[in-house]
Protein backbone atom coordinates (compact mmCIF):
# COMPACT_ATOMS: atom_id res chain seq x y z
CA UNK A 1 0.00 0.00 0.00
CA UNK A 2 2.66 2.24 1.26
CA UNK A 3 4.28 1.49 -2.08
CA UNK A 4 1.21 2.78 -4.07
CA UNK A 5 0.82 5.39 -2.55
CA UNK A 6 4.60 6.42 -3.04
CA UNK A 7 4.17 5.92 -6.65
CA UNK A 8 1.00 8.37 -7.03
CA UNK A 9 2.89 11.26 -6.76
CA UNK A 10 5.56 9.93 -8.77
CA UNK A 11 3.75 9.21 -11.72
CA UNK A 12 1.55 12.06 -11.81
CA UNK A 13 4.68 14.18 -11.58
CA UNK A 14 6.37 12.36 -14.68
CA UNK A 15 2.67 12.45 -16.54
CA UNK A 16 2.79 16.25 -15.47
CA UNK A 17 6.98 16.21 -17.21
CA UNK A 18 5.53 14.26 -20.18
CA UNK A 19 2.67 16.48 -20.47
CA UNK A 20 5.47 19.44 -20.35
CA UNK A 21 7.46 17.78 -22.84
CA UNK A 22 4.94 16.73 -24.99
CA UNK A 23 4.22 20.17 -25.33
CA UNK A 24 7.31 21.98 -26.18
CA UNK A 25 7.98 18.80 -28.47
CA UNK A 26 4.63 19.76 -30.06
CA UNK A 27 5.49 23.57 -30.58
CA UNK A 28 8.89 22.62 -31.84
CA UNK A 29 7.41 20.47 -34.45
CA UNK A 30 4.84 22.66 -35.37
CA UNK A 31 7.31 25.85 -35.52
CA UNK A 32 7.53 25.87 -39.44
CA UNK A 33 11.33 25.65 -40.71
CA UNK A 34 12.35 29.01 -42.36
CA UNK A 35 16.15 28.44 -41.94
CA UNK A 36 17.90 28.96 -45.13
CA UNK A 37 18.77 32.02 -47.79
CA UNK A 38 16.19 34.29 -48.71
CA UNK A 39 15.32 36.75 -51.48
CA UNK A 40 12.59 39.36 -52.41
CA UNK A 41 10.78 37.65 -55.32
CA UNK A 42 11.12 39.68 -58.93
CA UNK A 43 14.97 40.83 -57.87
CA UNK A 44 16.57 39.48 -60.86
CA UNK A 45 19.96 41.70 -60.93
CA UNK A 46 22.73 39.71 -59.86
CA UNK A 47 21.18 36.71 -58.72
CA UNK A 48 20.30 33.43 -59.69
CA UNK A 49 17.26 32.71 -57.91
CA UNK A 50 16.16 28.56 -57.20
CA UNK A 51 13.47 27.11 -56.27
CA UNK A 52 9.62 26.61 -56.40
CA UNK A 53 7.92 29.93 -57.71
CA UNK A 54 5.27 30.60 -54.62
CA UNK A 55 1.49 32.23 -55.40
CA UNK A 56 0.84 35.33 -56.30
CA UNK A 57 2.80 37.87 -55.42
CA UNK A 58 1.45 40.25 -52.67
CA UNK A 59 0.66 43.71 -53.65
CA UNK A 60 3.03 46.94 -53.63
CA UNK A 61 3.05 49.18 -50.92
CA UNK A 62 0.52 51.82 -50.38
CA UNK A 63 2.39 55.18 -49.30
CA UNK A 64 2.64 55.75 -45.89
CA UNK A 65 -0.12 57.64 -44.54
CA UNK A 66 1.41 60.20 -43.25
CA UNK A 67 -0.43 63.09 -41.48
CA UNK A 68 0.69 66.81 -41.75
CA UNK A 69 3.28 68.45 -41.84
CA UNK A 70 4.81 64.89 -42.43
CA UNK A 71 3.42 64.42 -45.83
CA UNK A 72 4.20 67.33 -47.19
CA UNK A 73 7.93 66.86 -45.80
CA UNK A 74 8.08 63.79 -47.13
CA UNK A 75 6.60 64.86 -50.73
CA UNK A 76 8.66 67.64 -50.71
CA UNK A 77 11.84 65.45 -49.73
CA UNK A 78 10.66 62.99 -52.56
CA UNK A 79 10.56 65.26 -55.13
CA UNK A 80 13.75 66.98 -54.62
CA UNK A 81 15.45 63.39 -54.65
CA UNK A 82 13.84 63.39 -58.26
CA UNK A 83 15.24 66.82 -58.99
CA UNK A 84 18.82 65.92 -58.05
CA UNK A 85 19.26 62.35 -59.66
CA UNK A 86 17.55 64.22 -63.01
CA UNK A 87 20.10 67.00 -62.59
CA UNK A 88 22.79 64.26 -61.96
CA UNK A 89 23.98 65.15 -58.60
CA UNK A 90 22.02 63.35 -56.14
CA UNK A 91 21.49 63.68 -52.72
CA UNK A 92 23.33 61.54 -50.32
CA UNK A 93 21.45 58.78 -48.38
CA UNK A 94 23.06 56.96 -45.66
CA UNK A 95 24.13 54.11 -47.66
CA UNK A 96 26.54 56.41 -49.29
CA UNK A 97 28.40 56.58 -46.05
CA UNK A 98 27.70 52.47 -46.20
CA UNK A 99 26.20 52.91 -42.91
CA UNK A 100 23.59 49.33 -42.73
CA UNK A 101 19.64 50.26 -44.14
CA UNK A 102 18.64 48.93 -40.90
CA UNK A 103 14.45 48.25 -39.76
CA UNK A 104 12.42 47.77 -41.22
CA UNK A 105 14.98 48.42 -45.10
CA UNK A 106 16.74 44.91 -44.14
CA UNK A 107 14.09 43.20 -44.66
CA UNK A 108 13.64 44.40 -48.05
CA UNK A 109 15.93 41.64 -49.18
CA UNK A 110 17.47 43.01 -52.16
CA UNK A 111 20.35 40.82 -51.16
CA UNK A 112 19.79 37.63 -50.06
CA UNK A 113 18.68 37.28 -46.25
CA UNK A 114 19.77 34.49 -43.77
CA UNK A 115 17.09 32.72 -41.35
CA UNK A 116 18.36 30.87 -38.59
CA UNK A 117 16.23 29.65 -35.92
CA UNK A 118 18.12 28.42 -32.98
CA UNK A 119 16.86 27.84 -29.20
CA UNK A 120 15.29 30.91 -28.36
CA UNK A 121 16.61 33.21 -30.90
CA UNK A 122 15.70 33.57 -34.62
CA UNK A 123 18.11 35.54 -36.25
CA UNK A 124 18.19 37.25 -39.48
CA UNK A 125 21.37 38.31 -41.25
CA UNK A 126 21.14 40.27 -44.40
CA UNK A 127 24.43 39.81 -47.10
CA UNK A 128 24.28 43.65 -47.81
CA UNK A 129 25.90 45.21 -45.06
CA UNK A 130 26.22 42.59 -42.88
CA UNK A 131 23.59 43.77 -41.47
CA UNK A 132 22.26 41.36 -38.07
CA UNK A 133 19.27 41.22 -35.96
CA UNK A 134 17.86 39.02 -33.54
CA UNK A 135 14.24 38.45 -32.49
CA UNK A 136 14.35 36.78 -29.13
CA UNK A 137 11.29 33.98 -28.73
CA UNK A 138 9.02 33.76 -25.88
CA UNK A 139 9.77 37.13 -23.92
CA UNK A 140 7.60 40.44 -23.33
CA UNK A 141 9.16 43.11 -24.97
CA UNK A 142 11.52 45.72 -22.56
CA UNK A 143 10.14 48.60 -21.98
CA UNK A 144 11.11 51.76 -24.18
CA UNK A 145 13.05 53.49 -21.97
CA UNK A 146 14.87 50.79 -21.23
CA UNK A 147 16.13 50.21 -25.08
CA UNK A 148 19.01 52.37 -26.53
CA UNK A 149 18.06 53.03 -29.62
CA UNK A 150 19.62 51.36 -32.58
CA UNK A 151 19.74 50.23 -36.35
CA UNK A 152 17.81 47.19 -35.84
CA UNK A 153 16.03 48.19 -32.61
CA UNK A 154 15.06 45.92 -30.07
CA UNK A 155 12.97 42.72 -31.76
CA UNK A 156 10.84 39.85 -29.42
CA UNK A 157 8.92 36.94 -31.22
CA UNK A 158 6.45 34.08 -30.71
CA UNK A 159 4.89 31.63 -33.11
CA UNK A 160 1.25 31.62 -33.21
CA UNK A 161 -0.10 28.66 -35.06
CA UNK A 162 2.43 28.69 -38.55
CA UNK A 163 2.90 32.33 -38.20
CA UNK A 164 6.29 33.91 -36.83
CA UNK A 165 5.31 37.34 -35.29
CA UNK A 166 7.68 39.90 -34.37
CA UNK A 167 7.65 43.30 -32.37
CA UNK A 168 10.19 45.60 -32.84
CA UNK A 169 10.59 48.96 -31.00
CA UNK A 170 14.12 51.45 -30.60
CA UNK A 171 14.57 52.10 -34.09
CA UNK A 172 17.15 55.33 -33.98
CA UNK A 173 14.85 58.07 -35.98
CA UNK A 174 17.50 59.01 -38.66
CA UNK A 175 16.84 55.06 -40.12
CA UNK A 176 14.25 56.01 -42.26
CA UNK A 177 12.74 53.37 -44.70
CA UNK A 178 11.71 54.89 -47.89
CA UNK A 179 13.01 58.37 -46.74
CA UNK A 180 9.23 58.09 -44.21
CA UNK A 181 10.24 60.10 -41.07
CA UNK A 182 8.93 58.13 -37.59
CA UNK A 183 9.29 59.04 -33.74
CA UNK A 184 11.03 57.05 -31.12
CA UNK A 185 7.40 55.40 -30.58
CA UNK A 186 7.38 53.84 -33.98
CA UNK A 187 6.70 50.05 -33.41
CA UNK A 188 7.02 47.13 -36.26
CA UNK A 189 4.99 44.15 -36.32
CA UNK A 190 5.78 41.56 -38.57
CA UNK A 191 3.93 38.47 -39.51
CA UNK A 192 6.15 35.74 -41.39
CA UNK A 193 3.99 32.85 -42.94
CA UNK A 194 5.47 29.87 -45.59
CA UNK A 195 3.02 30.33 -48.41
CA UNK A 196 4.69 27.38 -50.09
CA UNK A 197 7.66 25.40 -49.33
CA UNK A 198 9.96 28.06 -50.76
CA UNK A 199 7.71 31.51 -50.39
CA UNK A 200 7.79 33.65 -47.20
CA UNK A 201 5.72 36.43 -46.69
CA UNK A 202 6.48 39.00 -44.61
CA UNK A 203 3.22 41.39 -43.75
CA UNK A 204 5.11 44.11 -42.20
CA UNK A 205 2.88 46.99 -40.16
CA UNK A 206 4.41 50.26 -38.80
CA UNK A 207 2.59 52.27 -36.11
CA UNK A 208 3.08 54.85 -34.93
CA UNK A 209 0.85 57.82 -33.76
CA UNK A 210 2.80 60.37 -34.03
CA UNK A 211 3.07 60.58 -37.59
CA UNK A 212 1.14 58.59 -38.93
CA UNK A 213 -3.03 58.84 -39.52
CA UNK A 214 -3.04 55.12 -39.33
CA UNK A 215 -0.92 51.89 -39.23
CA UNK A 216 1.00 51.32 -42.63
CA UNK A 217 0.78 47.71 -43.73
CA UNK A 218 2.47 46.18 -46.83
CA UNK A 219 4.43 42.97 -47.41
CA UNK A 220 7.54 41.53 -48.79
CA UNK A 221 8.01 37.81 -50.60
CA UNK A 222 10.79 36.08 -50.18
CA UNK A 223 11.79 33.23 -52.27
CA UNK A 224 14.01 29.92 -50.84
CA UNK A 225 17.71 30.01 -52.60
CA UNK A 226 18.45 26.48 -52.48
CA UNK A 227 22.20 25.72 -51.31
CA UNK A 228 22.99 29.07 -51.15
CA UNK A 229 25.75 30.35 -48.53
CA UNK A 230 25.60 33.85 -47.93
CA UNK A 231 28.96 35.95 -48.87
CA UNK A 232 30.79 38.51 -47.14
CA UNK A 233 29.96 42.14 -47.54
CA UNK A 234 32.65 44.73 -45.95
CA UNK A 235 32.71 48.48 -46.74
CA UNK A 236 36.46 47.79 -47.57
CA UNK A 237 36.66 50.82 -49.58
CA UNK A 238 34.34 53.28 -50.23
CA UNK A 239 34.85 56.00 -53.04
CA UNK A 240 31.41 57.65 -52.44
CA UNK A 241 30.69 60.57 -49.84
CA UNK A 242 28.69 63.29 -48.98
CA UNK A 243 30.37 66.87 -50.49
CA UNK A 244 29.84 70.03 -48.22
CA UNK A 245 26.30 70.60 -49.88
CA UNK A 246 25.01 67.06 -49.07
CA UNK A 247 25.05 65.78 -52.85
CA UNK A 248 26.72 61.99 -53.39
CA UNK A 249 30.08 62.02 -55.27
CA UNK A 250 33.06 59.60 -56.09
CA UNK A 251 36.52 60.36 -55.05
CA UNK A 252 38.61 60.42 -58.23
CA UNK A 253 42.28 59.15 -57.53
CA UNK A 254 44.26 59.37 -60.83
CA UNK A 255 47.12 57.68 -59.46
CA UNK A 256 45.92 54.41 -59.03
CA UNK B 1 -5.59 69.55 -59.70
CA UNK B 2 -7.29 66.34 -60.37
CA UNK B 3 -4.71 65.59 -63.02
CA UNK B 4 -1.45 66.36 -60.33
CA UNK B 5 -2.75 64.45 -57.44
CA UNK B 6 -3.20 61.51 -59.97
CA UNK B 7 0.56 61.94 -61.15
CA UNK B 8 1.61 62.57 -57.81
CA UNK B 9 0.43 59.24 -56.52
CA UNK B 10 1.87 57.63 -59.63
CA UNK B 11 5.51 58.77 -58.63
CA UNK B 12 5.08 58.19 -54.84
CA UNK B 13 3.55 54.64 -55.66
CA UNK B 14 6.93 53.89 -57.88
CA UNK B 15 9.15 55.43 -55.52
CA UNK B 16 7.56 53.57 -52.51
CA UNK B 17 7.88 50.08 -54.19
CA UNK B 18 11.40 50.64 -55.76
CA UNK B 19 14.01 49.39 -53.53
CA UNK B 20 17.23 50.25 -53.20
CA UNK B 21 18.73 48.01 -55.10
CA UNK B 22 22.58 49.45 -55.19
CA UNK B 23 24.36 51.36 -52.62
CA UNK B 24 24.26 54.76 -53.83
CA UNK B 25 21.88 56.13 -57.12
CA UNK B 26 23.38 55.65 -60.25
CA UNK B 27 22.19 59.60 -61.35
CA UNK B 28 25.70 60.50 -61.39
CA UNK B 29 26.83 58.77 -64.65
CA UNK B 30 25.13 60.06 -68.07
CA UNK B 31 22.55 57.98 -69.19
CA UNK B 32 22.47 59.18 -72.69
CA UNK B 33 25.85 57.65 -73.67
CA UNK B 34 28.26 54.94 -73.42
CA UNK B 35 32.35 55.03 -74.25
CA UNK B 36 34.24 51.65 -75.26
CA UNK B 37 37.89 52.15 -73.39
CA UNK B 38 40.65 49.52 -74.83
CA UNK B 39 43.52 49.85 -72.45
CA UNK B 40 45.57 48.23 -69.93
CA UNK B 41 44.74 46.99 -66.52
CA UNK B 42 46.60 48.57 -63.69
CA UNK B 43 44.65 46.75 -60.56
CA UNK B 44 41.59 44.62 -60.46
CA UNK B 45 40.14 45.73 -57.38
CA UNK B 46 38.10 42.98 -55.90
CA UNK B 47 36.31 45.01 -52.84
CA UNK B 48 32.63 46.03 -51.74
CA UNK B 49 30.75 48.15 -51.82
CA UNK B 50 31.90 48.63 -55.27
CA UNK B 51 34.52 46.40 -57.40
CA UNK B 52 37.01 48.79 -59.44
CA UNK B 53 39.23 48.19 -62.72
CA UNK B 54 41.65 50.94 -63.01
CA UNK B 55 43.24 51.46 -66.14
CA UNK B 56 45.29 53.54 -68.73
CA UNK B 57 43.85 54.40 -71.92
CA UNK B 58 45.86 55.18 -74.91
CA UNK B 59 44.59 58.39 -76.88
CA UNK B 60 44.82 59.07 -80.55
CA UNK B 61 47.22 62.07 -80.01
CA UNK B 62 49.77 59.31 -78.67
CA UNK B 63 49.13 60.65 -74.88
CA UNK B 64 47.88 57.73 -71.86
CA UNK B 65 44.67 59.00 -69.83
CA UNK B 66 43.39 56.75 -66.62
CA UNK B 67 40.38 55.78 -65.99
CA UNK B 68 38.69 54.28 -62.63
CA UNK B 69 35.80 51.97 -63.93
CA UNK B 70 33.44 51.55 -61.15
CA UNK B 71 31.67 48.30 -61.04
CA UNK B 72 29.11 47.05 -59.14
CA UNK B 73 29.04 44.89 -55.63
CA UNK B 74 31.29 41.98 -56.11
CA UNK B 75 28.44 39.99 -54.45
CA UNK B 76 26.15 40.55 -57.57
CA UNK B 77 29.11 39.76 -60.08
CA UNK B 78 29.82 36.84 -58.13
CA UNK B 79 26.38 35.65 -58.23
CA UNK B 80 26.63 35.82 -62.30
CA UNK B 81 30.00 34.30 -62.24
CA UNK B 82 32.41 36.85 -61.84
CA UNK B 83 35.75 35.88 -60.38
CA UNK B 84 38.00 38.15 -58.62
CA UNK B 85 41.10 36.53 -60.96
CA UNK B 86 39.69 36.89 -63.97
CA UNK B 87 41.31 40.10 -64.34
CA UNK B 88 44.92 40.96 -63.25
CA UNK B 89 47.22 43.82 -63.83
CA UNK B 90 48.94 44.52 -67.15
CA UNK B 91 45.98 42.59 -69.06
CA UNK B 92 44.71 44.35 -72.43
CA UNK B 93 40.63 44.20 -72.07
CA UNK B 94 38.04 46.57 -73.66
CA UNK B 95 35.09 48.13 -70.70
CA UNK B 96 32.02 49.67 -72.16
CA UNK B 97 31.03 52.25 -69.61
CA UNK B 98 28.67 55.22 -68.69
CA UNK B 99 31.26 58.34 -67.88
CA UNK B 100 30.28 60.50 -64.64
CA UNK B 101 28.45 63.55 -65.76
CA UNK B 102 30.87 65.28 -64.00
CA UNK B 103 33.65 65.01 -67.06
CA UNK B 104 36.21 63.18 -64.60
CA UNK B 105 37.66 60.19 -65.87
CA UNK B 106 35.45 57.22 -64.05
CA UNK B 107 32.91 55.44 -65.92
CA UNK B 108 30.15 53.14 -64.76
CA UNK B 109 31.26 49.47 -66.43
CA UNK B 110 27.97 47.67 -68.22
CA UNK B 111 30.35 45.20 -69.89
CA UNK B 112 33.56 43.73 -70.29
CA UNK B 113 35.76 41.63 -72.72
CA UNK B 114 38.23 40.22 -71.32
CA UNK B 115 42.21 39.58 -72.03
CA UNK B 116 41.28 35.78 -73.43
CA UNK B 117 38.54 37.43 -75.30
CA UNK B 118 35.69 36.49 -73.34
CA UNK B 119 32.14 39.47 -72.99
CA UNK B 120 31.34 39.20 -69.08
CA UNK B 121 28.33 41.73 -68.53
CA UNK B 122 28.01 43.48 -65.18
CA UNK B 123 24.71 43.11 -63.29
CA UNK B 124 23.87 46.81 -63.45
CA UNK B 125 20.35 47.71 -61.61
CA UNK B 126 18.06 49.16 -64.35
CA UNK B 127 20.76 48.76 -67.08
CA UNK B 128 18.26 49.41 -69.76
CA UNK B 129 17.88 53.16 -68.16
CA UNK B 130 21.79 53.52 -70.05
CA UNK B 131 21.43 54.18 -73.51
CA UNK B 132 24.70 52.51 -75.67
CA UNK B 133 26.68 54.38 -77.99
CA UNK B 134 29.91 52.88 -77.35
CA UNK B 135 31.89 55.57 -79.00
CA UNK B 136 35.71 54.72 -79.06
CA UNK B 137 37.68 56.59 -76.01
Amino acid sequence: MSGTRALGPSLAVTGALLVVATHVLVAQTTAPDITGSWLRQGFTVGVRPTGQQGPTPPPPAPPPPLKQPYLKEWQDRIQKIREADAKGQPIATNAVACLPEGMPGMMTATFPMEILQSRGQITVIEEAYTQVRRVLMDRPQQKLEDIEPGFYGHSVGRWEGDTLVVDTIGVKENVRYQNVPHSTEMRITERMQLKAPDVLWNEITISDPTVLEKPWTFTFAYQKMKDYTLLEYICEDNREFADDQGRQKIRVDPAR
Amino acid sequence: MARRTGLWSIVLAVLVVAPALAHHSFAVYDHTRTLTLRGTVTKFQWTNPHGFIEMDVPQSDGSMKHYSVELTSINMMQRVGWRSNMIKAGDKIQVVVAPLLSGEPVGLGMEVVLADGKTMALPVPAIGSFKRTDAQQ
